[in-house]
């Protein structure tokens, strides 16, 4: 009898089942942490891919290696435009790193997904007790669960160029809405086709969402807030007004979507514009010299004396399914706790240089006493820190902004009518 | 004819059968050489399971689920919610996204279809046709980032098409900052991009038709426009139907062109389209439930619309 083709059906079945199964566990094992002979490895990923950020982080890395020969954590990176889906396709495959670096927007998301592990109570208090009220904020749920350490942190307030204000004919810049409508018209310059040569006052910023970063900046001067603890709407009265004023600053031809401020404001073609503090360091390699004309101010409110601010951050979390979350929050815990010799964190250090608001209050007194020394400009910023709103993570925060954001675009480029958008957007965030 | 060897092929099989007795070991080597066939169609098989039904089956449950793509026993059954969410009057998903697919798709297709029949005939009339086809054939072979982005700077208000709109007196236009620019804008690059191949099958079915037809209109003293509408369009149907459905359904799938070219689906949504907004609720917000769902719809569409052409296709006679 001549021999089945590929042998027996059963055996080749049981071997293929056998090959898939250890493909699929090996597979598994491939991203996450390992340990062999006592030794663990962690995984970190961030995106802190580029320099200077690369390095700096690879620095505080390397110094825990080589004093924690038993825990070594190794770094992965992505392109901050990747980590989100890095995150969730990891996940997904079971081959998530042991840290995780994400931005706080996202931790409502991923925190009601069980991805973040709930942080020591010492970690905890830490944070909630010696980290800016903003920071912390901005890293703990509406339930009150810690995503983790605070990292990059932020605050916005109005940059402007002095100069450009001194020949309208004004030294000081807005502090009420009247006189921000005021000094945008006069500032805006066009030339006979219409184009713009200068933009009176910039409502947008680079990146992901543009105009909601500003619009939440002028809705904390209203003390008014966007989403709820829970997720929904917000939005009152007060921030049916920011709309109102962004539409009427369009419609006056005071501001634009079709001029990128981080373009065009160091070629001394936008007057204003409300970005947040890290702009600061772009600025100074971009004007060289000319930098001396720009100013910051707290953003402006609807009357004198209030003012507003969005602080976002980062954080530095510790994965759910982590094989070793003990040692994954040692880790953490050492990063953003470990002192120099000026008496500063590391991690604070880390972040000062690069032009973030150290989180830390203790870091924060010291370092940003000696920087504001040197550059005035980062006052605003760095007091901002004491009133700005912390950006919402409710799980449907992301969605949320989104829906902000198609509002706002909707304002300021169709230039659709405030009562109908404002209401729409209120019932799309609600629908989550 | 085919009819009459269908005919003549049953009855030899017929005969074949009542002539034969049952023969035991045959059956034996037909049933072992069935089981042969079958080993060999494994893995195609396999693939065709892993890679196509199996994720096309997860993604019709997954529409019906509610999950938020980190752990698969989080999903939970929701029935049909997902659907009544989307396919509501004040979805944006109806509009402008929907509405926005369509139109973009409906662009797309007119643009290449005309651009690549226009190309295809003049093509026909030139000598060193092997070059002309290559050069349409450029940008196929680019990636769509690399396509997305050169046009994305041609397009800026101090871009190259400003710029000589500017030099005869035109003021400057928003192609991607106007939101009613922005969609034609994108299509017109779509359109662009995809014409290479598009030009290489209309060329294909030119030279298949014969040329003796031709010589027939010439004859008759029939000029150009009318060989063209008369003779090359009527027998070119069969292959501007398949370039009409293939470039339909890459129309409404079109995603990469969209992220590349204005990032978010703005201005104020006017970019927005199903297939980036799928990617949107499943890869950021976190709604596999939802991105599966309106999966789903544009598969439906998309389906409708093809079964609609090859409809049409066959009332005109393109089935012989």
């Amino acid at each position: 009898m001549r021999p089945a083709l590929f042998g027996r059906p059963g055996r080749t079945a049981r071997f293929a089942l056998v090959a898939g199964a250890a493909a699929l566990v090996l597979s598994a094992c491939g991203g996450g942490s390992g340990s062999a002979n006592g030794k663990v490895t962690l995984t970190f990923l961030s995106h802190y891919g580029d320099e200077p950020m690369k390095g700096g982080i690879s620095k505080l890395i390397n110094e825990w290696n080589s004093s924690h020969p038993d825990v070594q954590v190794k770094q992965q990176t992505v392109k901050f435009d990747d980590l989100l889906t890095t995150l969730n396709v990891r996940q997904t495959g079971g081959r998530g790193a042991d840290i995780l670096s994400s931005y706080a927007l996202w931790g409502g998301q991923l925190a009601a997904n069980g991805v973040l592990d709930k942080p020591p109570a010492d970690v905890a208090k830490d944070i909630a007790g010696n980290y800016s009220p903003a920071a912390a904020a901005a890293v703990t749920s509406g339930s009150g669960q810690v995503f983790g350490y605070p990292t990059e942190f932020n605050t916005y307030v109005l940059f402007y160029n002095k100069k450009l204000l001194a020949d309208a004919g004004y030294t000081k810049p807005p502090s009420t809405w009247a006189e921000l409508k005021d000094i945008a018209e006069k500032t805006t310059k066009k030339d006979s086709s219409g184009n713009y040569k200068v933009e009176g006052l910039s409502l947008i910023q680079d990146g992901d969402n543009q105009t909601a970063h500003p619009f939440l900046s002028l809705l904390n001067s209203t003390g008014s807030t966007f989403l709820k603890p829970g997720g929904e709407s917000a939005l009152d009265d007060n921030a049916k007004s920011v709309m109102q004023l962004e539409s009427d600053l369009v419609k006056s031809g005071s501001t634009t979507t079709s001029i990128m401020p981080t373009k065009n404001f160091p070629s001394n073609g936008v007057a204003m514009a409300i970005q947040a503090g890290w702009w600061i360091g772009s600025l100074k390699t971009q004007m060289k010299g000319d930098y001396k004309n720009v100013g910051t101010a707290p953003v402006p409110g609807p009357e004198a004396g209030k003012k507003g601010s969005l602080a976002y951050a980062f954080f530095t979390g510790v994965n759910a399914r982590s094989k070793h979350k003990q040692q994954a929050w040692q880790f953490l815990t050492w990063l953003n706790s470990n002192k120099n010799t000026q008496g500063v964190t590391e991690m604070g250090d880390f972040l000062a240089t690069n032009g973030l608001i150290p989180p830390r209050k203790a870091d924060a007194d010291i370092l940003g006493a000696k920087l504001q020394a040197a550059d005035p400009n980062l006052t605003p910023i760095y007091q901002a820190a004491d009133y700005a709103m912390a950006e919402s993570n409710a799980a449907n925060g992301y969605k949320a902004k989104t829906s902000l954001h198609n509002a706002l675009d909707k304002i300021l480029v169709n230039h659709a009518p405030v009562d109908r958008t404002f209401n729409d957007l209120i019932a799309e965030i609600n629908r989550k | 004819m085919t009819g009459t060897y269908a005919a003549a092929t049953r009855q030899a099989s017929a005969r074949q059968g009542a002539a034969a007795p049952p023969v035991a070991p045959r059956s034996r080597r037909l049933r072992r050489q069935g089981r042969a066939g079958y080993l060999f169609l494994a893995p195609s098989l396999l693939f065709f399971m892993v890679f196509l039904i199996l994720p096309s089956l997860f993604a019709i449950f997954l529409s019906l689920s509610q999950w938020g793509g980190y752990d698969l026993t989080q999903i939970k059954f929701i029935g049909v919610k997902n659907y009544r969410d989307i396919l509501n009057l004040h979805s944006t998903f109806v509009s402008p996204i929907l509405v926005n697919t369509l139109v973009f798709a409906a662009l797309s297709v007119i643009l290449a279809v005309v651009g690549s029949l226009v190309v295809a005939q003049c093509i026909e009339r030139l000598r060193f046709q092997g070059f002309w086809r290559f050069l349409y054939f450029l940008p196929v072979v680019a990636t769509v980032v690399a396509v997305g982005n050169v046009w994305k700077m041609m397009y800026q208000p101090s871009g190259l098409i400003n710029g000589i709109l500017n030099l005869l007196h035109v003021n400057s236009i928003g192609f991607l900052s106007d939101p009613h620019e922005a969609l034609p804008s994108v299509a017109v690059v779509q359109a662009w991009a995809s014409i290479g191949a598009a030009v290489l099958i209309l060329t294909a079915g030119i030279k298949a038709i014969d040329r003796t037809i031709y010589e027939a209109a010439e004859i008759d003293g029939a000029n150009s426009w009318r060989t063209f509408w008369g003779i090359t369009l009527p027998l070119l149907r069969p292959s501007l139907l398949f370039v009409f459905i293939t470039q339909c359904i890459a129309g409404m799938q079109s995603f990469a062109l969209i992220i590349v070219m204005t990032k978010d689906g703005g201005p104020a949504n006017a970019t927005n389209v199903a297939a980036f907004e799928m990617y949107q609720q499943a890869f950021r917000f976190g709604a596999w439930g939802t991105a599966s769902a309106m999966a789903m719809v544009l598969f439906v569409i998309i389906f409708i619309i093809t079964l609609i052409q090859l409809w049409i296709s066959r009332r005109a006679g393109d089935d012989d």
